[in-house]
């Protein structure tokens, strides 16, 4: 385990407490999202996470080690963290920027060394935006701007990525961009930990999500943290959770349908036993490690034994038929669609 | 120009920025009230008690260091306000140090002090503003309420020099103190130098070896946190270095306005905004601009014109020039 924080709980002076009692870890490839209304803390939290606010009480684990005691220097070579993307306060060129972030690795009297350029026109490439490197950050798009502020992230060759709403004021586009970067970083290993408004995006890409709300935080894996009782509690917003099939796959979607108070607690048609027989197929060998292992981890709800994977035409076929929870089928379905080269579908029995 | 990948000077830009003081210098050693050719100020460094040798070497060479220090340490401390406040249009004066080490200065006039006397009582002061702009604004969060606090103690301190104007002699010390304030190199001398000159060297040294680091400056709190760089550490370090030359420069030769905003403005139409090169830069430039001011203001007319006027003169339109050429 990478990162941890042990209850941590933070209030401004004179404020109650934002949250409190809040643990959780995050493990190397591992994305966890911060949800939470307006003013619910999710800045607040990344930054007392990181130390840039002091925890009021509890404190942050970076391999086991409290990062109050580890010098500034050497912390955030291993954190890195990707601000909103905001107009520039300074023209500038990306190149310049990205180089910023190799600040940690840089004598306090010194100026960037070849290899220092080297790695930061090679994240430039990694991230396809070497187009951009003679620019000026006043004069690209806010789109490209996330980009580059990542960029300068990852230049300092970090383990933990904390991103502030990384895809807020963006276009489909580049929030697609981005959150697949985010995604594919991770698959490389970094742990990454982003606050979000979209409580699809925490579905769709987080392993686990934390929900803040009126000083409480939940925290679980996304699928049992985004659930349409939450969001009516948390939001005081009616939506539906629910799967989008899509031509090839399943994906997890949410519909805010209208606006409740917040006390009103909506109709149970998550809960409730259900029947589904599921189909998965997977592009790859590769993914088979990660299909067994989840599918071991709902194995009390699998009905019978499961048969071989069939293949054909270069892809594995498997069948699997669930009788459980209907909130916990969903989960595992989203937990198998979130597997790189895995499509899922599911047909639901009679409730 | 072609600019380097890293940011940094190309090679034959350094070389002309390096020439660039050099060559003012030498135009300075031979233009004034007699007129020397550039042999002649060559032997001139041989000594001797010829007419060249006294002038070059008594009179205008002490006077061209101090121009060429002053002009270097303002653009310094000019890019480094800049960077701080994140802000192209602030000056070395934004903390409140030039006005506190002005009101120092006519205060040492007032006591009736002699040269390193002022000197001293403008240092003091400087440090003084700087002290109470510090305390003041200290304990905030936002860097903001420095700059604020920076801009009172100013005004604070341009009342205490009016007062002591007021109080002053109208018939010798008034007119000192005037002519002190608007700016002018004619009293600078090898002494003056003696401890106008390291702390301005000292502190122009500094910021040229944090030049990468001040890029940090103008990045909001928290990026600049998640650099790993003590932000305060290297704030103040920067604060220190650019308001000891202010203080240094106004106790030599008196408010010498326009350089500190306008040669690093200039260099960053011409290098852009990285440290990397502005600093080294600005430090060239700013000392080559001002020596060549100088020598205008003690040679155009047979009175001479005090530097303030003649910066701004040559300085506005200069710039304006500048700023519609660059896009």
């Amino acid at each position: 385990m990478l990162l941890s924080v042990r209850s941590g709980a933070f209030a401004y002076r004179g404020a109650p407490r934002l949250f409190s009692d809040l643990s959780f870890t995050l493990s190397p490839g591992e994305i966890l999202a911060v949800l939470g209304p307006n003013g619910a803390g999710k800045t607040t939290l990344l930054r007392a996470v990181t130390g840039m606010l002091p925890w009021t009480e509890g404190k942050t684990l970076l391999d086991g080690e409290d990062i109050r005691t580890i010098p500034p220097r050497s912390l955030w070579r291993r954190i890195a963290y990707v601000p909103q993307a905001r107009t520039a306060a300074s023209p500038f060129t990306v190149l310049e920027s990205v180089l910023l972030g190799r600040s940690g690795h840089i004598p306090l009297l010194g100026a960037p060394r070849s290899e220092d350029l080297a790695r930061a026109e090679e994240v430039l490439d990694a991230l396809s935006i070497s187009h951009l490197r003679e620019k000026k950050c006043t004069q690209i798009s806010g789109g490209e701007m996330q980009m580059v502020l990542i960029a300068r992230a990852l230049a300092a060759d970090p383990a933990v990525l904390i991103l502030d709403e990384p895809e807020s004021n963006l276009d489909f586009r580049n929030q697609l961009l981005v959150l697949d970067t985010m995604t594919r970083l991770a698959r490389e290993g970094i742990a990454c930990l982003f606050n979000t408004h979209y409580p699809d995006h925490a579905l769709q890409r987080a392993d686990r999500a934390i929900l803040l709300h009126h000083g409480t935080a939940a925290v679980g894996e996304a699928a049992e943290i985004v659930t349409e009782e939450n969001i009516a509690r948390a939001f005081g917003v009616r939506a539906v959770v629910g799967a989008m099939e899509t031509g090839e796959t399943t994906v997890p979607h949410v519909q805010p349908l209208s606006v409740v108070s917040p006390d009103e607690t909506p109709d149970g048609e998550e809960t409730g036993a259900a029947l589904a027989a599921l189909t998965v197929i997977s592009d790859t060998a590769d993914a088979a490690d990660a299909i067994n292992g989840c599918l071991h981890e709902y194995g009390d709800m699998i009905l019978g034994r499961m048969g071989m994977p069939v293949r054909a035409r270069g892809v594995w076929i498997i069948h699997v038929n669930a009788d459980g929870d209907r909130a916990r089928i969903r989960a595992m379905l989203l937990r198998l669609s979130r597997i790189p080269g895995v499509r899922v579908k599911a047909v639901w029995g009679p409730q | 120009m072609k600019k380097r990948k890293d940011g940094g000077l190309s090679p034959a830009a350094r070389i002309v920025l390096l020439l660039l003081p050099a060559a003012a210098a030498l135009v300075s050693l031979c233009i004034g009230r007699i007129s020397f050719t550039p042999a002649e100020v060559f032997s001139a460094f041989g000594g001797g008690d010829s007419l060249a040798a006294v002038t070059v070497l008594r009179l205008r060479l002490p006077r061209i260091l101090t121009a060429l220090l002053v002009g270097a340490g303002l653009s310094a401390a000019g890019c480094a306000f800049q960077a701080l406040f994140a802000n192209p249009l602030a000056t070395p004066d934004t903390l409140g140090v030039a006005s506190g080490a002005s009101f120092g200065a006519a205060f040492g006039i007032l006591l009736g002090f002699g040269m390193t006397g002022i000197q001293l009582t403008a240092l003091a002061a400087g440090a003084l503003a700087v002290a109470l702009t510090w305390l003041a604004g200290a304990g905030r969060r936002e860097f903001g309420a420095i700059v604020l606090s920076g801009i009172m103690i100013g005004s604070l301190f341009s009342a205490l020099v009016s007062l002591v104007k007021y109080t002053a002699d109208a018939e010798s010390q008034l007119p000192a103190i005037t002519y002190f304030l608007m700016g002018s190199l004619q009293s600078s001398g090898y002494r003056t130098l003696l401890f106008g000159a390291p702390p301005i060297l000292i502190c122009c040294t500094v910021l040229f070896l944090l030049r990468w680091r001040m890029n940090l400056l103008p990045l909001s709190e928290d990026e600049a946190r998640a650099s790993g760089v003590r932000l305060s550490r290297l704030r103040a370090a920067v604060v220190v270095c650019a308001t000891v030359i202010t203080a240094s420069c106004v106790a030599m030769c008196g408010q010498v306005g326009w350089v500190g905003l306008l040669v690093p403005h200039a260099c960053r139409m011409k290098f852009g905004s990285n440290h990397l090169s502005l600093v080294p830069a600005s430090l060239c430039v700013g000392a080559a601009f001002l020596t060549l001011v100088d020598t205008a203001a003690r040679s155009v007319s047979a009175a001479e014109i005090p530097v303030s006027i003649l910066t701004a003169l040559a300085g506005a339109p200069l710039f304006i020039v500048l700023m519609r050429r660059t896009d």
